[in-house]
């Protein structure tokens, strides 16, 4: 046991060591000051009260959509749906605001965000029957069902649903105060982020301390021995699929009220590849994915600052991304190795 | 009569058949990294980096050959940071695709903003336009580039070599049974790499035939998926590189036929439209994956990384 910690230590900083070295080299690469670029990027990051707050406005998505890969995660599946998730629940609470724009706030904020979670449940829970009734391997599925919900939101807000007072803009109407979600601290911080904190908490009591959890865990383990021991696989995997969809659905629809005010073609900028990948350093871990939500959020946040002020393109956040995630596999691979010639 | 018949129909069998080949190609890279036991889900970052790549190399130097030449390469280039996190690392096959993935996202949209905008010319057609008249291949002939028939070749080339040589069968060995591999003195380490590599190169291939050849633009994230329904189609076509022609023409005829009904009056958005590759495959995938303990034909190896019935 004493050997696995010092091992996951030793992944974690070996991991972020080779991460520094690629980031370094990539910056040497498009000619940019390494060091002064990266101290620059964590500046603009955490350096002030508003930068701090944006990291959050970004982290906010990406940690929904983490928890979205994390649960699916504990029950032995791999979710890439994140993104498809968070569109289709741009889409559905986006249908309840067009539907009765004029609905008073406490019963049209409501419905809208319970819209939102639920057209994200059903997108997942989706893919979630086709993988227990059907055997249909769930990566291909989300991954294809991502591509569908980015065009029918795309369809949506060029068609039906344009707004004429928007002068052929693509986007719906904008969404009244009593559809807006509340922001926190008059900063662009909103509702999203404490619910996905809480839902963080919650579900990480739920799988290490509830009866559910050993259901999970023995079913990822061995099916068999889950439905000797009562556990419906059928039943946990809509379960799980559907709950994280719906976390990724809110995200959608809170993303699309409260930082964007009106549902446009580009409701996220790859937050749930980004999701996907904070499940993974996390070690699909519900609480560990709450800072590392906040550190890559902060990445981000960095990118956009850094294309305004200093003329670095946003897609270089997408090639640090990668870069991380290549180091973190390899670390934790190679960790992984190294258990297992000990255990041996 | 019927000789318009059958230049329309010449005509849109050139089309389909044009418009499928960069498919065909990634679908017949996925196959060959799948037969050795690997998922690679990054095939969509590496004929990202072709089409990019391929479509710069070929608007420098004027020539599409070497375009499609360097975007192979780009290609293989990336699959070897997924051979050396799965087989150097041991880590995650899947999670090790989705970071090669973003990797070539990041790089093609950092790196190809200087490439927007550009032009190239294309390859030359496999016969001048007075060839037209004839029928059927006369279309065919006018419309299609030297690439789909050399697709073609690549692909029955692929199918007799894994079936028919001893190499081929050690592939098959390996993606069946590592352990069974290295029992018979099979460099099981060695296979997998080239599995990749090769995947790799007919995936930047596949993309350079997308910018270059059929496109003819660099636009971002201009794959759109095709990597990941490649995926998909590999089950369908059940690791078969004979069956991947027919699964992929009839992907692309499925999807000509639906875009046909506009022409009956039937007016669709264009974003509808552009669901049906994801929307069929899909269906194709559920289809065959109901039917999978039936027909089989899945290497065994993959069983354990798509985590299928225990």
């Amino acid at each position: 046991m004493k050997r696995r910690r010092s091992t996951a230590f030793i992944a974690a900083f070996g991991g972020g060591a080779a991460f520094m070295v690629a980031a370094l080299i990539f910056l040497l690469v498009i000619g940019r000051p390494p060091l002064a670029t990266l101290g620059q990027m964590v500046l603009s990051a955490f350096g002030d009260f508003y930068s701090l707050s944006e990291s959050l406005v970004k982290a906010t998505p990406i940690l929904l959509c983490a928890l979205a890969t994390i649960l699916p995660a504990r029950l032995g599946l791999i979710s890439v749906g994140g993104e498809g998730q968070l569109y289709f629940g741009a889409l559905t609470g986006t249908a309840v605001v067009i539907a009765d724009p004029q609905a008073p706030f406490f019963l049209l904020l409501p419905a809208m965000l319970a819209a939102g979670a639920l057209g994200g449940a059903f997108w997942s829970g989706a893919a979630g029957w086709l993988r227990a009734r059907c055997n249909v391997n769930e990566t291909i599925s989300t991954l294809l069902m991502n591509y569908i919900a980015v065009l029918l939101v795309n369809y949506a807000v060029y068609g039906a649903w344009k707004d004429p007072a928007s002068l052929g803009w693509p986007a719906s109407i904008a969404f009244p105060p009593a559809a807006t979600v509340p922001s926190l601290f008059g900063t662009r911080v909103h509702l999203g982020l404490p619910v996905g904190m809480i839902a963080a908490v919650v579900l990480h009591v739920g799988v290490t301390h509830t009866r559910w959890g050993i259901a999970l865990k023995v079913l990822s383990g061995n099916r068999k021995v889950g439905a000797m021991a009562g556990f419906s696989f059928l039943r946990q995997t809509l379960l799980v699929m559907a709950l994280g969809g719906a976390l990724a659905g809110f995200a959608g629809i809170c993303e699309t009220s409260a930082i964007q005010g009106r549902l446009q073609a580009g409701v996220s900028v790859g937050y749930g590849l980004t999701g996907f990948l904070v499940a993974w350093l996390s070690g699909q871990h519900f609480l560990r994915a709450i800072p590392i939500a906040v550190l890559i959020g902060g990445l981000i946040a960095a990118g956009d600052a850094l294309q305004l002020t200093s003329k670095i393109p946003s897609a270089s956040a997408t090639v640090l991304q990668g870069l991380l995630f290549v180091s973190a596999l390899a670390a934790t691979g190679l960790a992984g190795q190294r258990i297992a010639r000990h255990d041996r | 009569m019927t000789d318009d018949t059958l230049m329309i129909a010449g005509s849109w069998a050139a089309a389909m058949f044009r418009s499928s080949t960069p498919l065909m190609m990634v679908t017949l890279g996925e196959t060959l990294t799948q037969r050795v036991g690997i998922v690679n889900l990054g095939i969509e970052g590496e004929m990202l980096c072709g089409a990019c790549v391929g479509f710069a190399v070929a608007a420098q130097t004027g020539h599409p050959a070497l375009g499609l030449a360097a975007g192979a390469v780009a290609g293989l280039a990336l699959s070897l940071v997924h051979g050396g996190l799965c087989l150097g690392c041991k880590a995650n096959q899947i999670g090790s695709g989705i970071a090669v993935w973003t990797l070539g996202l990041g790089l093609t949209s950092y790196f190809g903003r200087s490439a927007v905008g550009a032009k190239v010319t294309g390859l030359a057609p496999l016969a001048g336009p007075r060839f037209a008249d004839v029928p059927i291949a006369g279309p065919m002939l006018v419309q299609l580039t030297p690439v789909a028939p050399l697709s073609v070749i690549i692909l029955l080339l692929a199918g007799f070599w894994l079936y028919r040589t001893r190499t081929g069968l050690n592939w098959r060995i390996v993606g069946e049974s590592v352990a069974t591999g290295r029992a018979l003195g099979i460099q099981t380490l060695m296979v997998q790499a080239q599995g990749i590599l090769l995947g790799g190169l007919l995936s930047g291939f596949a993309g350079a035939i997308l910018s270059v050849d059929y496109t003819q633009t660099w636009a971002d994230e201009m794959t759109k998926g095709r990597g990941f329904v490649a995926v998909g189609l590999v089950i369908v076509a059940r690791w078969n590189p004979f069956l991947v022609l027919p699964v992929v023409l009839l992907f692309g005829l499925s999807e000509a036929a639906t875009l046909r009904l506009q022409a009956t009056g039937l007016t669709l958005s264009p974003y509808l439209i552009a669901c049906l590759p994801y929307v069929i495959c899909l269906l194709c995938v559920i289809i065959i994956s109901i039917r999978e303990g039936r027909i089989g034909g899945m290497p065994a190896e993959l069983a354990s990384v798509f985590g299928r019935k225990r």
